[in-house]
């Protein structure tokens, strides 16, 4: 985007001697930032305006006589910055002082402990001892329940203003007030009703202290026992950045990791409090197999063995058509692209989908829009309230559009009149539409419909689960294949499948994955009980682990190295934050070994890296995505 | 002193407080002469006034309504009837006795700023003076004053009566505008200033009580007349509040530049029972204490920024002889301490942490390296400060503890306080 800033002259000024470079508006704290000089800030945040409630960051700007809030105040031509001066010192040093004054300095048993920027700060730059005969203090309310998510010390609240900023221009929906006024300032909810956002997980982040906190990570953890790992959050499609971070192998919270393409720093929090869901403890965690009617524990390799012994037998009895393979909308790029090329090329059925509810008619250009893109849309049209469902996060890039850039949005019920909603659409420029993958033909009618009306529009789809959109673009489906190249046979889809089972027509199953989506249906069960093979890679104990006839342990996806495709189409890789308790083969690893004792090779090593550059041949759009990009789908079809 | 009055002019005249009344002393002709002029000329007429806000800042009123944005409607005009600072009752006195002095000062403003929605955004605690406005401002609309089609012109102007909730934070104009919009009394980040976005994200004129009761005489009789009042560097007359321990208390319209205190004083029958002139505090609990040596200073705004402070809101507090000023600079603190928003560290914290270490020095109880962390917490507080409240929170501490430094030292470990041990006074 080619925009005023990239084009005006650029600001020159200098930050404790550095020269540096910025586009005039540039506030003097980013640009301290860029000339490498740290300047302490507790009120000031990359994603709130300025408030300059705190004072940390006073500066001196030669000219003026009073220190100035670096956060607050924007570069000028040829202005000169001093952050290290003596005066700057003792301020910094004697604000500290004030901070900590009416401050519990409870630092044992706050869950900031480790890192809190007051803590940080204090070791920094604090006066080292307290010299104060004042040691009364004002107090609060130690535990607020704010919500059943979110606990607030008021004691420990530095009044940054961030939590009530972060309401008002976030989310829009106020739920955090000030009251009272100077020494017996507190920030609450608004008459003490507990917060009903769903985004209040973000509030304990943006806070610099202990004040705010997760009622979930309330003395589960010390930072310092933490090992962070960056990932994608597995909630939903629209891929939000994480860290995990763990603690003995065990999920212990999940953090936000700013990608402003995406999620802008923020996460819902039915993605940010539902890795419980991941440290269950009904897990596989031994290849079994049924010897003799009997399930019993196998070795891994005889498992394997098993698993290709008896799916060439049915394939020899029935042929190929007669094996259904299941996917799963959790799988990595690379799983489901091996999934997909061994049900294809080396059992040799078409039967092969990753989700029960058969999807059709689906092409990249229902996936053209950029979740960030939609801040470049004149006019956005929501269809329904899906896809805000689904993804949750996606509410707050449309409050932005809505609210800090003035677009217009315009929420539409899920049958509408694609003419009248056109008609109250802005005369020309650019229309965003957004639809979950459900309404994608009445996205792709209105699209049309306003392309003809002269407006250029685009379609953003949410799909449904962290990686539908990966699986759907590398051909993890009955009617297309990888790039949605065309087949001449299709296959069954997912019910239908299970359908045939059922009838007897498919005699064996393969199911990788968690299950999750076929796990509740009655189907799913009867389809199992019916197949003469079942072999099932899951990680969790359920339907299909009990069924199996080999049962091989899968990884969650937090246990899982490997991409993941938003929704958008971006490529994002999820990593290994923690071990699973056994130590057998990655999925990737049991796809390749199946292959082999299927009598194929992959002719790469099963492993996320090579796998990629395997499907990336296959799938040209993937090309060099693997960090982070966008697929990139030539337009048409 | 008979010099010629500005505001006090037409002053025990029958009726002032009704339309009536004041026309009979030549109300409201300055609003016609106004319109007949037209907005440039009011603009240029202020300017030739030399008239500086008398709300605190004496910023000169014809720049200051220089700022608004050409072209940009709707505009607003907020009058500050906030009246807080301690020692300062001026407006008050302007809203009771001549209600429609302001009125018509309010309506000339709006009509050179064409501006269609003025506010009086009036304290809390005035709730006689809120009512007694209110009525004035209908009498207004039924004389054809205001409302729709003042005096018969196309020109609409609404009167809007606020009452604030009690917070002397709430007469900063920004916090005032935050106020008055429904929002917590907090002053805003500037820029913007209000000029450019104020009441309602508009371009907006906060201006004192005073300040515009003063543009009916300026209108009628000529801003070169008004200047001539007083001096060129400071011109025009000037509310002044005395109080605190002298004879006759109250308000004084006096020449600016061509009175000094000792002259105020004077009006106000000098020193109560014939005790000796110890200290003052000449702009309100905001400004820095002067002494016996600054009594000749003239009511001048360099002269008395020479001499260390400032006629700020035009409020003489006079201190005797047997005054604590540790106890005097304890109370302030307390007040600061009470009225600080809380926005920033500085003031919030500052100001309680102050008035703890006040409290033990005035009992006597605090040690000398208590005093010097004293002066080392004013110093961290002055200029660092979101606003000026909490800069001004360290004034009178730090400009007593310079003027009076021995009477600082000797509360230190004293036990208790060594100048009100033994005086008569319960002050
Ligand atoms: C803490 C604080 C309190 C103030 N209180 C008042 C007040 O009560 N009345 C007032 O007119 N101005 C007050 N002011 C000054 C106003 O901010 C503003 O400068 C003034 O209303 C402008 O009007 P003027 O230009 O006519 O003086 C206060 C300023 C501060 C910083
Ligand atoms: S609770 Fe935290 S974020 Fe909110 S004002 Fe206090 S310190 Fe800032
Ligand atoms: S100095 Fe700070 S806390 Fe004090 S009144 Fe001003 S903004 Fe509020
Ligand atoms: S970070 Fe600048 S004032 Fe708080």
């Amino acid at each position: 985007m080619a925009d005023a800033s990239t084009v005006a002259e650029l600001v020159n000024i200098s930050v404790d001697g550095r020269p540096v470079e910025v586009p005039p508006g540039t506030l003097v704290w980013d640009a301290c930032e860029k000339a490498g000089i740290f300047v302490p800030v507790y009120c000031a945040h990359k994603k709130l305006e300025p408030v300059a409630v705190c004072r940390m960051c006073l500066v001196e700007v030669e000219g003026l006589p009073k220190l100035q809030p670096a956060c607050a105040t924007r570069v000028a031509p040829g202005m000169v910055v001093r952050t290290q001066t003596e005066q700057v010192r003792k301020f910094r040093d004697g604000n500290l002082e004030f901070l900590l004054l009416n401050h519990p300095l409870d630092c044992p048993v706050c869950d900031r402990g480790g890192e809190c920027d007051l803590q940080d700060f204090t070791q920094r730059y604090g006066p080292g001892r307290a010299r104060s005969s004042i040691t009364e203090k004002v107090h609060f309310d130690k535990a607020v329940k704010l919500s059943d998510k979110i606990m607030l010390d008021q004691e420990r609240c530095i009044l940054c203003w961030r939590c009530v900023r972060y309401y008002e221009e976030i989310t829009g929906e106020r739920e955090i007030v000030l009251q009272e006024r100077g020494v017996h300032t507190v920030v609450d909810s608004f008459e003490r009703q507990p917060l009903q956002s769903q985004f209040q997980g973000n509030l304990p982040e943006i806070c610099p202290v202990g004040a705010l906190t997760h009622r979930q990570y309330r003395f589960r953890a010390r930072p310092w026992d933490l090992r962070r790992t960056a990932s994608v959050c597995s909630h939903c499609s629209y891929g939000c950045n994480i860290f995990v971070d763990a603690r003995e192998e065990q999920i212990a919270r999940y953090a936000s990791n700013d990608n402003p393409e995406v999620d802008d720093s923020w996460l819902c929090d039915q993605g940010r409090y539902g890795f419980p869901e991941l440290n269950r403890p009904e897990r596989v965690i031994n290849p079994e197999a049924r010897v003799g009617g009997l399930r019993q524990a196998v070795s891994y390799q005889d498992a394997v063995a098993r698993a290709a012994g008896a799916l060439l037998r049915v394939r020899g009895d029935h042929g190929g058509t007669s094996v259904g393979v299941l996917g799963s909308p959790r799988m990595t790029n690379e799983e489901a692209f091996v999934l997909q090329w061994l049900a294809r090329e080396v059992i040799a059925t078409p039967h092969v989908d990753h989700r029960y509810e058969p999807l059709e008619g689906i092409s990249p250009e229902q996936f053209r829009l950029g979740i960030a893109e939609l801040e470049g849309c004149d006019a956005v049209v929501v269809i329904g309230d899906r896809p805000e469902r689904l993804s949750p996060v996606l509410t707050l890039r449309l409050y932005k559009v809505a609210n800090k850039l003035g677009r217009q949005i315009l929420r539409v019920p899920e049958t509408f009149s694609a003419a009248q909603v056109v008609k109250q659409l802005p005369a020309a420029g650019r229309i965003g539409i957004v639809a979950a993958q459900a309404d994608r033909a009445a996205a792709m009618g209105l699209r049309a419909k306003a392309g003809s009306a002269g407006r250029e529009a685009a379609v953003l789809t949410i799909t449904e689960a962290v990686n539908s959109r990966g699986c759907q673009d590398l051909g993890l489906l009955p009617n297309v294949g990888p790039g949605y190249r065309s087949l001449e046979h299709s296959g069954l889809f997912g019910r239908q499948l299970l359908e045939a089972a059922v009838a007897g027509q498919i005699k064996a199953l393969l199911v990788v994955g968690d299950g999750a989506d076929f796990e509740a249906e009655g189907l799913f069960h009867e389809a199992l009980a019916k197949v003469d093979v079942a072999v099932v890679v899951t990680a969790w104990q359920g339907v299909a682990s009990r069924a199996a006839t080999v049962l091989l342990p899968g990884r969650t996806i937090a246990e899982k190295a490997g991409t993941v495709t938003n929704t958008e189409g971006r490529v994002q890789r999820v990593r290994t934050a923690v071990e699973p308790k056994f130590t057998f083969p990655s999925d990737l690893r049991i796809l390749g070994d199946l292959a082999a004792g299927l009598g194929s090779d992959l002719g790469v090593q099963a492993l996320a890296a090579p796998v990629f550059e395997l499907l990336a041949a296959a799938v040209p759009a993937y090309r060099g995505c693997q960090a982070g990009l966008r697929a990139h789908w030539e337009p048409g079809s | 002193m008979d010099d010629e009055k500005v505001l006090t002019r037409h002053l025990g005249a029958p009726g002032l407080t009704t339309v009536g009344g004041y026309e009979k002393v030549g109300g409201y002709q300055g609003l016609r002469k106004a319109i007949q002029m037209g907005p440039e000329a009011i603009v240029a007429e202020v300017k030739a006034s030399g008239l500086r806000g008398r709300g605190g800042a004496a910023f000169p009123t014809g720049t200051k309504w220089g700022f608004l944005p050409k072209d940009v409607f709707p505009r607003y005009l907020c009058v500050n009837a906030d009246e807080s600072e301690p020692g300062c009752f001026k407006d008050r006195v302007l809203m009771e006795e001549f209600p429609h002095q302001l009125l018509e000062g309010v309506l000339i403003a709006a009509y050179a700023l064409q501006v269609t929605h003025a506010f009086i955004y009036i304290r809390g605690e005035y709730r006689f003076q809120r009512e007694l406005l209110e009525r004035a401002a209908k009498e207004a609309y039924r004389a054809g004053y205001a409302g729709k089609g003042v005096l018969g012109t196309k020109w609409d102007c609404e009167l809007i009566v606020h009452g604030g909730a009690g917070a002397y934070i709430c007469g900063e104009e920004t916090a005032l505008l935050n106020s008055l919009e429904g929002r917590r009394g907090q002053p805003r980040l500037k820029p913007p200033f209000p000029a450019v976005k104020g009441l309602y994200g508009q371009p907006t004129v906060v201006n004192n009580v005073e300040t515009l009761s003063n543009l009916p005489y300026i209108v009628t009789e000529g801003g070169a007349r008004y200047a001539a009042l007083g001096t060129e560097a400071s011109p025009g007359t000037r509310l002044f509040c005395v109080s605190g321990h002298v004879e006759r208390p109250g308000t004084f319209e006096v020449p600016m530049g061509k009175t000094t205190f000792r002259d105020l004083l004077e009006l106000a029958g000098g020193v109560w029972r014939g005790r000796q002139f110890k200290a003052m505090q000449p702009g309100g609990g905001s400004m820095q204490v002067l002494g016996p040596q600054h009594l000749d200073v003239p009511l001048d705004f360099k002269a008395v920024a020479e001499a260390g402070s400032s006629l700020g809101a035009g409020a003489l507090v006079v201190m005797d002889d047997s005054t604590c000023l540790v106890d005097v600079a304890s109370r302030l603190v307390d007040f600061y301490r009470h009225e600080s928003c809380g926005k920033c560290v500085p003031c919030r914290e500052g100001t309680y942490f102050e008035s703890e270490l006040m409290h033990r020095l005035e009992a006597g109880i605090a040690s000398r390296a208590e005093l010097a962390e004293l002066s080392d917490i004013c110093a961290n507080m002055e200029g660092r400060c979101f606003c000026p409240l909490g800069d001004t929170a360290t004034w009178f501490v730090m400009s007593a503890l310079r003027m009076f430094p021995e009477e600082f030292e000797s509360h230190c470990g004293a036990g208790r306080c060594p100048v009100r041990a033994g005086s008569e006074v319960a002050a």
